[in-house]
């Protein structure tokens, strides 16, 4: 299996060696943007999806192929966002410690995209894990969405590239969450659903936070340079979201769900436009997607759960901090 | 897979619209009765197998091995006909859809291929009624009333279980000792294995095992220690379920001051090692006043070699109190010692607390000050509120017993404590008192006979309490404020009143009080250190000290047990003895507080609108009980409430409760392990007994959060 992509030249990170300062920052997001990563870390190992198993085995054939052509549709898009995606926007970094986040959303995508496999192992035999990734390869659609993508990470502009990412972050991702989330809420694969919602919990930051820095690489650039860019933004949604649809429809029409899964991407391509700081495309009404998956989207660590059931998708690395002797004044 | 979804009748998509807002900003509160109502519509009436009759119905149910026979032999088919129309008379509805939902999924006898619902709440009420008066039928109807009206419920495995003729056992929870010898750990896996299949959570005390590098017959670096006995104890939880109902669960515990604790509680880093990892496992610490005092004064800890301890002073290093022989221990060149930095330690504890809500705390000096009962309590069980004393088994080669000591099964139920308030609480504390000591009755573990002879000689139960802060809500009642606590104060000591009053009948009744009360501090002359002085010695005041608490407990009509009322009942009892060895504990009330929709236990709620996770249910949304869009201010959650409200609320219930409470501590992510460590520090001074898990809510970063949804928002 090749790497995706190589850079075609060697990364140059900035014009002099300066050691990255934590102490001197340029824009407090990122410290902000940094902590909340560092502290979300975790990994798949975590959960216990072995739990699953008995709700995986009383699952139809064409929920199993379903499910695993979803991930592996996942599976794919996280490796373009850990090795190329994230990784293509650190040149276009404008302070140190954005490069910084960077890396850690690069190394958090790959954490993902290794999370389906241990999801994969966990339920499935190596041939339906062999037969789901011939698929992914094989589905014109879904190949098409890579190639966009990829195409706009190896252009020249980074605003661009910084749009391409933060739609596949918000949007592009979304047509594949909704299945464990849809499942969730049916009481099926509730410990593969916390993985998911761990890793939307990632996402949603990761997007936010690309968003973020295009708004902020907006103000540096002319009128007319930024009217070209809304025009572009609005064109490769629309460009992706009817690529979209068709993949929804080669996923989602066997089981009847196509109609409910678009009404998601409407609302979460208008969550992707907001995060780049522009008005939304779709109107509302046509959003309105249905409420058992809007509300199970919620990233804070708020659920209640039992040790019979999971760990939860709730715990954060904590922050050591000494006691002095005033607390321990008794 | 359902085809299409049409927002009318999904009733999982009516019961999400609870937590996203309506144009106006209010909760839909409608929304998730609409939901109960299509659920029980469109799924269980349309699959629910009806009967002309109750004498055709049981006919049918004990015919084809859905109900145990001897149960309802035990009555007569005219009583039993005006039984269940009694419980149909109920017109019982649930109140939330979670309630229903969770009623129906994990509660509700279905036949053997799953497709039929052979009960509905009243009837499985009514089930469970019969067995647990045993042919007593005044017993069974006022059963049955407790538990329709809400009052009284069972824990769950006494209410999912009693009547049915497949069934695990009717009690919740089990703890026992592992002794330093091969045998004793291969009982313990044994019982791990065994009381899994039988329902309930298992909780082991390791404190005793050899540490690491410790020596085998005399060798030295022998040992494993204690964490691969961990690593066969979560894979023998994960192995054994109750016919896949639920997964075994499992605590360890282990004391502060054995050397493998800092190992113990790696296990649970988020990058431990898939070799040492525990993941389904709970942890608990059991930490003495030493290690307290060692960290104030900012010293190093030692931790003690159980081998070389058990070796000088001729028991178990979990009986020896480490807070008493610190210094002697420290001073003996026999034993050998590590050091760790006493506050690093604390800090460790916070850490592992933040990544993984674990490990529980045992505050085992205020444990054992508190006990009544001859003996020493170690360790505590998975949810951390049964403190009971124990005494080590000892074993043959094959296995076979040397001596039987007792370990603890404990069989817990609830009141609700809103709605045994409007029933005038003394008879349903009597009611429940009676029913739980009818579990242990009937229970005979025969796969732990140290469980057996404990449970024989003991008959302990734990008595619980929940909705506390939906009681204080519907009353306007701020959770943590002062009336809170003067209530709170109140109502614990009402109950212990009257469940000794009721455990002090059964003596009479039965005509024996449980083994070795002539030991406890119940038998101690008035005066020298006997348990009730407290009530009788005037060193408090059992007044309310509020008018509004004085006044609520005049409206609902329940008596303040007065110094007189106390001195009376603790003369009878020097007489006759208690029946039960313990009495009350309050479990966190996950599961029974949603069917029965109450707050869980006495914490404050965790968000206006839940989301609970559960296997077997996905993820639901629960309004607070007695919420409306008008009362909103009552209804603060727990961080908003703050660590130390929860702290006092529990600190004034912990004083008439003979064992333990759950108690789970919340804090934002903002929190840091100092944080955490001076809320320890702050309920150890309070006299809290144990500290259940560690929560911390993470608020979505400003900009992501899903919008106009109802847990999202402060």
């Amino acid at each position: 299996m090749a790497p995706i992509s190589i850079p075609r030249k060697p990364l140059k990170l900035i014009d002099r060696v300066s050691a990255i300062n934590w102490n001197k920052l340029e824009d407090d997001k990122d410290l902000e943007v940094w902590d909340r990563l560092t502290g979300n870390f975790w990994l798949p190992e975590k959960v216990p999806v072995s739990n699953d198993i008995p709700s995986w085995q009383a699952m139809s054939e064409e929920e199993h192929t379903l499910t695993m052509r979803v991930f592996t549709g996942l599976t794919l898009l996280d490796t373009i966002q850990g090795t190329v995606g994230a990784v293509s926007l650190i040149p276009d970094a404008l302070t140190p410690h954005e490069e910084a986040v960077y890396t850690n959303i690069a190394f958090m995508e790959s954490v993902h995209a290794k999370s389906y496999s241990s999801i994969f192992s966990t339920l499935c035999s190596s041939e339906q894990i062999d037969a789901a990734f011939a698929w992914s390869e094989e589905n014109e659609y879904l190949q098409k969405k890579a190639q966009i993508v990829l195409d706009y990470y190896e252009g020249d502009s980074p605003l661009k590239r910084k749009v391409a990412s933060t739609l596949l972050e918000s949007f592009l991702f979304y047509s594949g969450f909704y299945l464990p989330m849809y499942f969730s809420s049916h009481a099926k694969l509730t410990n593969t659903a916390d993985v998911i919602r761990l890793i939307i919990r990632d996402e949603a930051v990761h997007g936010y936070y690309i968003g973020y820095k295009y708004q902020k690489g907006l103000e540096l650039v002319g009128g007319e340079k930024r009217e070209e860019l809304r025009e572009y933004t609005y064109d490769l949604l629309n460009e992706l979201y009817d690529n979209e649809v068709e993949y929804t429809e080669s996923l989602y029409d066997g089981v009847g769900l196509t109609e409910d899964v678009e009404k998601f991407l409407r609302y979460n391509g208008n969550k992707a436009l907001m995060n780049l700081g522009y008005p939304a495309l779709f109107p509302a009404e046509i959003c309105d997607v249905n409420p058992a998956i809007i509300a199970s989207l919620s990233p804070n660590a708020d659920e209640n759960h039992d040790f019979f059931s999971g760990s939860g998708s709730s715990y954060v690395m904590g922050k050591a901090e000494e006691t002095d002797d005033e607390d321990w004044d008794f | 897979m359902p085809t299409t979804y049409d927002p009318s009748t999904d009733y999982h998509a009516l019961n999400a619209m609870l937590n996203l807002y309506d144009e106006h900003h209010r909760i839909q509160f409608g929304k998730d009765k609409e939901a109960e109502r299509a659920y029980v519509a469109t799924e269980i009436e349309p699959n629910t197998r009806h009967f002309a009759t109750t004498a055709e119905r049981l006919a049918y149910l004990i015919d084809n091995q859905y109900y145990e026979a001897r149960v309802f032999e035990q009555y007569t088919p005219e009583f039993l006909d005006t039984f269940y129309a009694r419980a149909a008379a109920s017109g019982y509805e649930f109140e939330t859809f979670l309630g229903a939902f969770k009623f129906f999924r994990s509660y509700a006898l279905k036949s053997f291929d799953g497709k039929q619902y052979l009960e509905d709440f009243p009837q499985r009420c009514a089930a469970v009624a019969l067995a647990l008066a045993a042919g007593d039928e005044t017993a069974a109807v006022s059963y049955l009333d407790e538990m329709i009206a809400g009052r009284f419920q069972p824990a769950t495995p006494t209410f999912l279980n009693l009547g049915k003729a497949q069934r695990g056992e009717a009690v919740s929870c089990f703890l026992v000792r592992i002794e330093d010898n091969m045998e004793s750990i291969s009982r313990g896996i044994n019982a791990a294995l065994q009381l899994s299949k039988r329902g309930g959570g298992v909780a082991l005390l390791l404190s005793n095992l050899r540490e690491l590098g410790a020596p085998i017959k005399h060798i030295e670096n022998q040992s494993s220690g204690v964490v691969p006995v961990m690593k066969l104890l979560e894979d023998s939880f994960s192995y054994a379920n109750q016919l896949g109902a639920r997964q075994g669960a499992g605590a360890v515990y282990l004391s502060a001051h054995h050397p493998d604790i800092m190992r113990f509680l790696d296990t649970k880093r988020e990058n431990a090692d898939e070799k040492i990892r525990i993941k389904s496992l709970a942890l608990g610490v059991v930490v003495p006043d030493i290690t307290f005092e060692l960290a104030k004064q900012k010293a190093q800890m030692a931790l003690f070699s159980p081998y070389d301890v058990e070796r000088v002073y001729g028991k178990p290093f979990a009986d020896i109190s480490i807070s008493e022989k610190y210094d002697e221990m420290v001073a003996d060149d026999r034993i050998r010692k590590t050091y760790i930095d006493a506050r690093k330690f604390f800090t460790t504890l916070a850490e592992l607390q933040f990544e993984s809500g674990y490990p529980y705390i045992v505050f085992e000096d205020t444990v054992n000050r508190a006990n009544p009962i001859d003996g020493r309590v170690t360790m505590s069980n998975l949810c951390s509120e049964i403190l009971q004393v124990q005494e080590p088994s000892a074993y043959n080669e094959d296995l076979t017993y040397a001596h039987v000591g007792r370990d603890i099964s404990c069989n817990l139920g609830s009141l609700n404590i809103a709605k045994a308030m409007d029933g005038g609480l003394a008879g349903t504390v009597e009611t429940a008192i009676r029913a739980l000591t009818s579990v242990a009755e009937q229970t005979s573990i025969n796969a732990v006979p140290s469980i057996r002879r404990a449970n024989e000689e003991g008959h302990a139960i734990g008595l619980g309490q929940m909705n506390l802060h939906g009681f204080l809500a519907r009353e306007g009642i701020q959770y943590g404020s002062d009336e809170a606590l003067d209530f709170t104060d109140m109502y614990f000591m009402t109950v212990a009143y009257h469940a000794y009053r009721a455990s002090h009948d059964l003596a009479v009744s039965r005509g024996r009080a449980f083994v070795g009360f002539e030991r406890s501090a119940y038998a101690k002359p008035a005066g020298q250190g006997n348990y009730f002085d407290k009530y009788t010695d005037g060193r408090r005041s059992l007044d309310p000290r509020t008018a509004r608490v004085r006044e609520l407990f005049a409206k609902y009509g329940v008596a303040i047990p007065t110094v007189d009322d106390w001195a009376a009942l603790r003369d009878a009892i020097l007489t006759d003895g208690l029946y039960n060895q313990n009495l009350q504990a309050v479990p966190p009330t996950g599961s029974i507080s949603y069917i029965n929709h109450s707050t869980s236990s006495i914490h404050p709620i965790v968000s206006k609108i839940e989301i609970r996770k559960e296997g077997k249910i996905g993820r639901m949304y629960y309004p607070a009980p007695y919420m409306t869009n008008e009362n909103l201010e009552y209804f603060k959650d727990a961080y908003e409430i703050g660590w130390k409200a929860i702290v006092d609320t529990y600190a004034e219930a912990t004083q008439h409760v003979d064992q333990g409470l759950s108690l789970t501590l919340f804090f934002p992510d903002t929190a840091t392990t100092r944080d955490v460590n001076k809320a320890q520090i702050y309920a150890w001074r309070k006299g809290i007994k144990t500290l259940y898990y560690i929560r911390i809510r993470q608020q979505a970063l400003e900009g992501t959060e899903v919008q106009g949804c109802v847990s999202c928002m402060l």
